[in-house]
């Protein structure tokens, strides 16, 4: 609010400059983009760009015909369904869009393209997760890097022989099991997007009995799940995330089934913890071996823009090496460019060969419409045991909710 | 009353009992004073605009299929078919109306229980009535997060400490016990509000009762059953009603203490319906809440009904 009225009154504004409005989804790195925005400025003087960081605006504005002209969004159902819509303009005449990772855009494009071959958004950061494992204790008990299942259970083994819970488990908040164990095993062992782009194919017609079924498609997945559950703490049930990352911090687990996001919070904990990342391996040949990423910011024009000049040379600009890169680097994420360095950061580089050779997905959880509660059959699961109910709960409920939303 | 005692202390040469014309107005006895309309049209409008008009707009999208943004259109009853096809939203009608029983009946055993005792000439009554009404003053939402903190931490500890294994995991994290905690919160949210209309019934009976039973040789356990009880129906039959009513609303405390879970186990009607907000489901948890309004509808008239019965208002 203040800096749009700053800039209505600056004189500027009446000389024919253009103003945009940038719309960010991460409140966190606020201060950064101010950096690249007054970089920007400063090399484009006839434009201005304005930082809005609250991503809840973004529908109030699609509503009042009034959205912002550049946006970044995470990249998963919800603003597929924006895509899908046609909110968003074109990018693929844009040269930048060539400096893409062919790959990383298609994590964007499998959810949908608008007219089948648009590209409405380009990928700014990539955030991997796998398992962070505590480098001292790894070091402590001369244990390396598990890269098969089986050398990852006899690590555990190992840690559970010694006396130190060899998984931090956080079965409070389900969203942990559900990124965590639920996501890593299912993503390790079928080919996630393809089985949701065929289910969402068959829309309501599903039944427990066909290929496509959750019943037939998820039940290797839910032993590897049990098995990670039965190495966690004792008591983790009633543990949740903020518990976590406070005992992991202490040390008081081996490894803990999370993403980058929770490294900054680890950190803050305890400065001195040493922290690593691989990902989990869920088969016995190391080349299957897959890191659950999502697109945590891409990029997107909005097709109705009267600044569409102008939005796409701010576009370009956020693509280039300097921008995208530094931010990547700065937020333990990995960044799209084809040429992007290595990441350096010890936290994270565990992570770099399998981005890298592109051996990874996107978390199941995140394919499912949010008014099917996963998270929580999720957790039921692990409490209960009863794979065979989980899966036909979840078959059950995708068919009602697609009965209901395909009228 | 505040009204004729400033007339009298500004205009005492006024005729004594005619006020209105002391303030300057003439108007005939029949006609009613429009302070009172001004009293009740504003809120009553309010009320249509912020209550009943949104309640209206939700029934009418309840037969659509709206997501709460973009393109819908009419499809009739589905919403409400599909709702009766739904074992998720039946568990959450029958987790919520076992709640809503156990709680009342509990609440009120544990209110009347407390009312006894402060009504009792017992030592230092004032400052224990005050230590029984704080919870009363306490956000809903802070008590439960605290009890959260209390049955995932504090408990387990203590019951591993002391060898009580069944409790050594949070009761939270159990399915089949999770719903019990919940019971136990709202009941120590909600007994001071019931023990202060249990004190109200108490002190409005005649000393004179229970001196003549001592006199016949009643106990005091039978003097509560005949005499006690019986004299202060008409407040166990509101605590009963605004009880129900309210705990089959509940929300807050689930939501500090378990979100629902572990898995569905406590998930509430109130809750069910607030995830079609963000859900993407907003027609069909409002076809829900139609349902769910209907429903509390028709308890209430049955309550009312039973109230007249027994000569008592609300």
């Amino acid at each position: 609010m203040v800096p749009l009225s700053a800039c209505g009154a600056s004189p500027a504004a009446q000389t024919g400059t253009t103003t945009l409005r940038f719309m960010q989804n991460k409140p966190e790195v606020v201060d950064y983009f101010n950096q690249v925005i007054k970089d920007f400025e400063a090399l484009n003087p006839d434009i201005r760009v304005v930082q809005d960081f609250n991503e809840g605006n973004f529908v109030p504005g699609l509503v009042r015909n009034d959205p912002p002209d550049v946006v970044t969004r995470g990249f998963a159902q919800a603003t597929a369904d924006f895509v899908k819509k046609g909110i968003f303009a074109d990018l693929s005449d844009m040269p930048v869009a060539k400096t893409i990772d062919p790959k990383m855009q298609e994590l964007v494009n499998s959810w949908g393209q608008y007219n089948g071959t648009e590209t409405s958004a380009l990928p700014f950061s990539l955030a991997a997760a796998g398992v962070i494992y505590n480098r001292d204790i790894f070091e402590a008990q001369g244990v390396s890097v598990p890269t098969t299942w089986d050398g990852f259970v006899a690590a555990c083994e190992k840690f559970k022989a010694a006396g130190i819970a060899p998984i931090y488990g956080t079965y409070k908040d389900p969203w942990t099991l559900a990124q965590g164990m639920f996501d890593y095993a299912s993503g390790g062992a079928l080919d996630v997007g393809e089985f949701f782009t065929k289910l969402y194919a068959k829309g309501a017609r599903i039944t427990s009995d066909a290929p496509e079924s959750f019943a037939n498609s998820f039940g290797p997945a839910l032993p590897r799940m049990l098995q990670l559950a039965s190495f966690s703490q004792n008591g983790a049930a009633s543990k949740n995330y903020a518990d976590g990352n406070a005992a992991f911090a202490k040390g008081q687990a081996a490894m803990y089934l999370q993403g980058p996001w929770a490294l900054s919070q680890l950190v803050a904990a305890n400065k001195n913890i040493r922290l690593g990342s691989f990902p989990l391996p869920v088969t016995n040949n190391p080349e299957d071996t897959k890191a659950r990423v999502n697109v945590d910011m891409a990029l997107s024009i909005t097709r109705n823009t009267p600044n569409m000049a102008a939005a796409q040379r701010f576009v370009n600009y956020l693509l280039e090496p300097s921008v995208v890169n530094t931010y990547n680097e700065k937020n333990a994420a990995f960044s799209p460019l084809k040429d992007a360095p290595a990441v350096s950061n010890p936290q994270i580089s565990g992570l770099n060969a399998a981005v890298q050779e592109a051996r990874y997905f996107q978390g199941a959880v995140t394919y499912f419409p949010p008014s099917v509660p996963v998270n929580n059959y999720i957790q039921s699961f692990v409490y209960s045991k009863n794979g065979e109910q989980f899966l036909a709960a979840l078959d059950d409920e995708w068919r009602r909710v697609a009965e209901r939303t395909a009228v | 009353m505040t009204t004729t005692s400033r007339v009298a202390q500004t205009a005492p040469p006024a005729e004594p009992n005619s006020p209105a014309s002391a303030a300057g107005t003439v108007r005939s006895r029949s006609r009613i004073d429009p302070t009172y309309y001004w009293m009740v049209v504003p809120v009553l409008a309010l009320f249509a605009f912020f209550i009943t008009l949104p309640a209206l707009v939700g029934v009418f999208f309840s037969l659509t299929n709206y997501a709460g943004y973009g393109d819908w259109k009419f499809i009739g009853l589905m919403n409400y078919v599909n709702i009766f096809k739904d074992p998720a939203v039946l568990q959450s009608y029958i987790f919520t109306f076992v709640f809503a029983l156990t709680t009342t009946v509990v609440v009120n055993i544990v209110a009347l229980a407390i009312a006894l005792g402060l009504n009792a000439k017992i030592k230092w009554r004032t400052g224990i009535r005050t230590v029984f009404f704080i919870p009363m003053v306490l956000s809903a939402l802070i008590v439960s997060f605290v009890f959260n903190y209390l049955f995932s931490n504090t408990l387990p500890v203590l019951a591993e400490r002391f060898g009580v294994t069944p409790l050594a995991t949070s009761i939270l994290a159990n399915e089949n016990l999770a719903w019990l905690a919940i019971v136990l919160v709202t009941v120590w949210q909600a007994a001071p509000g019931a023990t202060i209309i249990y004190l109200a019934g108490l002190q409005s009976v005649p000393s004179e009762v229970y001196e003549a039973a001592d006199l016949d040789g009643a106990g005091s356990f039978r003097q509560f059953l005949s005499l006690t009880l019986p004299l202060i129906m008409g407040y166990l039959v509101i605590n009963v009603i605004l009880g129900f009513k309210g705990f089959l609303g509940t929300y807050e405390i689930i939501v500090g203490l378990t979100g629902g879970g572990p898995g569905m186990a406590t998930q509430s009607v109130a809750m069910r319906i607030f995830s079609g907000f963000t859900g993407g489901d907003y027609s069909y948890q409002m076809a829900n809440a139609v349902i769910y309004f209907l429903i509390t509808l028709l308890i209430s008239v049955i309550q009312l009904r039973l109230i007249q019965r027994r000569g008592v208002s609300l």
